[in-house]
């Protein structure tokens, strides 16, 4: 009889216990934001497939601290006012508690600043400004590098290796101005001469007219402030032109899938730089995981945009762990600060001055005809995160940039 | 020296302006040619074009040469745009004109899309020719060779596409239809049919358009939104369905956006809209345009 009873108090006990861990467990909703129509759905793809990849790992060990991850995403067409309006959606209508994505740097900052507002973390995967000055905020943080910064990697190799004397090529918008402060302001520091600018309104096709002036005046390289089609036209001209026999051409920031678009005529004289690139995997067993993973699951590897949604899909479930919560976004955000991670190239950590993912930047070199399948280029550099990312008080107040006049 | 700028760089860069307005003469003339003849305002014009690129990146890539590209395009998007005519435009002539409208519209989404579904989404790069690479030499002038070759082929075009309105019977019949169709039908022609050739005509010189422009960028499913609103600019401002007023505007706007790329490369694009506009005002029907086709 007495046996009888506590068996049967220990199973009350238990059924309590098991009802109440039922109660505690939470779905995690994690809404994504991606451009997945237009020219940049090439990217935006790859974003939601690193993204879904993170997600499906995480749930396979059993989710953040016993708690399955739900996640959704959203085509924001790369249009600031669509990507706000998907934004809300994912808050207000999905119920999403952490959002993350994008691909441009100024929807980015409009992201940010919702975010805020809401108080709804938010996890950027593209290079931004939002961690500088007043845009800086406790919910947000940025997992590709700073416009600055791939700006400083790459002209600081070419100053040292191509010459003094150089000439740009900008997309007149924020980001290709953001990469040509950059350039002028690493110019000054290692007695660079910049020989003038063209801007090239976004979307242009023809380069060629602007060619003639940079001919003229002969620079030792060419800098391309510029991505997508309207790189992949540039490089494509300036190869017909001659361009490229004359002088070195170096795009601040380049793209697997432009590479594969310009063809051969993207060669040894054609470098550019990215934030990964699958090769890495020759020198970090991380890289070679994550790449060998997104390979077998999608046929191809991945983009730098995806690998940098992985990274942020994988910090932030990180974050929760390292908090001890998957509820109290204050703590979770605090928990990211300052957390060191190894995941896709070599040991890296998110700053926890402004949450800003610190991560080197690499350089390649194109490979023109000897280029096969994925095999496009050839890594030069590996640019070490601190080395390209100013200071806490000055990316907060007083980037050295402000004084930087862009020519006209 | 021409305003502080040496004069070989004023010539080439004319030369560049000349280039880029041959493509547009070739994207402008098909429009025009369509509206002419049916009324219909082709939104899909630069969908088609974005055809073209991938006709000839598939046909060299197959034949290794750039000429059987050339031809594939005109003929395979060509046929393409007959039938596009015959079986999903035909049956809305008659009803609301906006009918037309909104298909080509629906077709310049559902084609791209198409297009990523069988080509994927990353763009497919076509070489430039070997027969025109490199460049001539003209005393202080480098003149590239493709851009000559866009030129004279543009040219040589625009000649066989004259002559064949003006001297053939059915050339005759096609301008006869644009004046006229219900006369034209009275006297015993098929115009339905006629019809069905002016717009394979028509799409065959978007084709065209696309094809020599993929060596210079890569053949991409979004690019025919870029080139579908170069061809309107062009058409406006040369005068709806006026073959001349494409020729002259395509070249006119070719030449305005180089020189505007050399002063302020940023205005490039805003410059085309901004000739449109003055022509607009100037002279609703465009430099070509007959009067009450504005």
């Amino acid at each position: 009889m007495r046996i009888r009873s506590v068996l049967m108090a220990l199973g009350l006990i238990a059924t309590v216990v098991i009802l109440m861990g039922i109660a505690e467990a939470k779905e995690i909703k994690y809404g994504t934001m991606h451009p997945l129509t237009g020219a940049y759905s090439v990217l935006g793809r790859d974003q939601q497939r690193a993204t879904e990849m993170a997600v499906e790992e995480w749930n396979a060990k059993g989710g953040v601290l016993g708690n399955k991850i739900v996640w959704v995403s959203r085509d924001d067409q790369l249009n600031g006012a669509v990507a706000l309006r998907r934004a809300k959606e994912l808050v207000d209508e999905e119920k999403c508690d952490f959002i993350g994505g994008t691909l441009s740097g100024s929807i980015s900052i409009a992201i940010n600043e919702f975010a805020c507002k809401n108080k709804v973390p938010y996890v950027a995967y593209c290079m931004s400004d939002m961690v500088l000055g007043t845009d800086q905020c406790q919910y947000g943080s940025a997992f590709m590098v700073i416009p600055y910064s791939a700006a400083l990697a790459v002209s600081k190799y070419a100053f040292d290796n191509l010459g003094k004397k150089w000439y740009s090529l900008t997309a007149d918008y924020r980001w290709g101005q953001s990469l040509l402060e950059g350039w002028i302001w690493q110019s000054e520091q290692m007695g660079g001469k910049f020989l003038g600018n063209v801007y090239a309104p976004l979307g242009a096709t023809d380069f060629s007219t602007y060619y003639a002036k940079i001919l003229a005046a002969n620079p030792d390289f060419l800098v391309m402030n510029n991505l997508g089609a309207d790189q992949t036209a540039a490089i494509k001209q300036a190869a017909e032109l001659g361009l490229t026999k004359k002088m070195k051409i170096v795009c601040t920031k380049t793209a697997m899938h432009t590479i594969k678009e310009v063809g051969p005529a993207y060669d040894e004289n054609i470098m550019g730089g990215m934030t990964f690139y699958w090769k890495l995997g020759e020198k970090y067993a991380t890289s070679k995981k994550f790449s060998d993973n997104f390979m077998k699951k999608y046929g191809q590897p991945s983009e730098q945009d995806g690998e940098s949604g992985y990274v942020a899909t994988n910090v932030l479930f990180m974050a929760m762990e390292k908090a001890g919560t998957v509820t109290d976004k204050e703590k979770i955000m605090n928990a990211m600060e300052g957390l060191k991670y190894q995941l896709t190239k070599g040991p890296e950590y998110v700053r926890a001055c402004d949450r800003q993912r610190v991560q080197s930047y690499l350089l390649l070199k194109g490979k023109g005809n000897k280029a096969k399948d994925w095999d496009l280029a050839d890594i030069m550099a590996e640019i070490p995160g601190e080395s390209i990312l100013m200071s806490c008080e000055d990316n907060a107040k007083k980037l050295p940039f402000i004084n930087i006049k862009l020519p006209k | 020296m021409f305003f502080d700028v040496p004069w070989n760089v004023v010539v080439l860069q004319l030369f560049f302006g000349l280039a880029l307005g041959s493509i547009f003469v070739l994207l402008a003339s098909g429009l025009s040619i369509i509206y002419g003849l049916l009324d219909v305002v082709n939104f899909a014009h630069g969908t088609f074009a974005m055809l073209g690129a991938y006709a000839v990146f598939l046909a060299v890539s197959l034949s290794g040469s750039f000429g059987v590209g050339i031809l594939s395009a005109v003929v395979i998007v060509g046929l393409v745009g007959g039938l596009t005519e015959y079986l999903l435009l035909k049956p809305l002539y008659g009803k609301d004109p906006l009918l037309p409208l909104l298909l080509t519209f629906g077709l310049s989404i559902a084609i791209p899309d198409l297009i990523k579904i069988i080509f994927g989404l990353i763009g497919k790069p076509v070489n430039y020719p070997q027969a025109f690479s490199g460049a001539t030499i003209l005393g202080p002038l480098i003149l590239p060779n493709y851009r000559l070759f866009i030129i004279f082929f543009t040219l040589a075009i625009m000649i066989s596409l004259w002559l064949f309105l003006k001297k053939s019977d059915l050339g005759m019949i096609l301008r006869a239809s644009t004046r006229d169709s219900g006369m034209v039908q009275i006297l015993g022609v098929n115009v339905s049919r006629i019809w069905t050739i002016g717009f394979a005509i028509g799409i065959g010189l978007a084709a065209l358009g696309g094809a020599i422009s993929a060596p210079m960028m890569a053949a991409t499913p979004d690019m025919g939104v870029d080139m579908t609103m170069v061809a309107f600019v062009v058409t406006v401002v040369g005068g709806l369905g006026s073959l001349g007023g494409a020729i002259v505007g395509g070249l006119f706007i070719g030449v305005v956006v180089a020189i505007t790329s050399f002063i302020a490369g940023e205005y490039a694009t805003v410059s085309m809209y901004f000739c449109m506009a003055i022509i607009l005002l100037i002279r609703p029907r465009g430099l070509f345009g007959e009067i009450g086709r504005e």
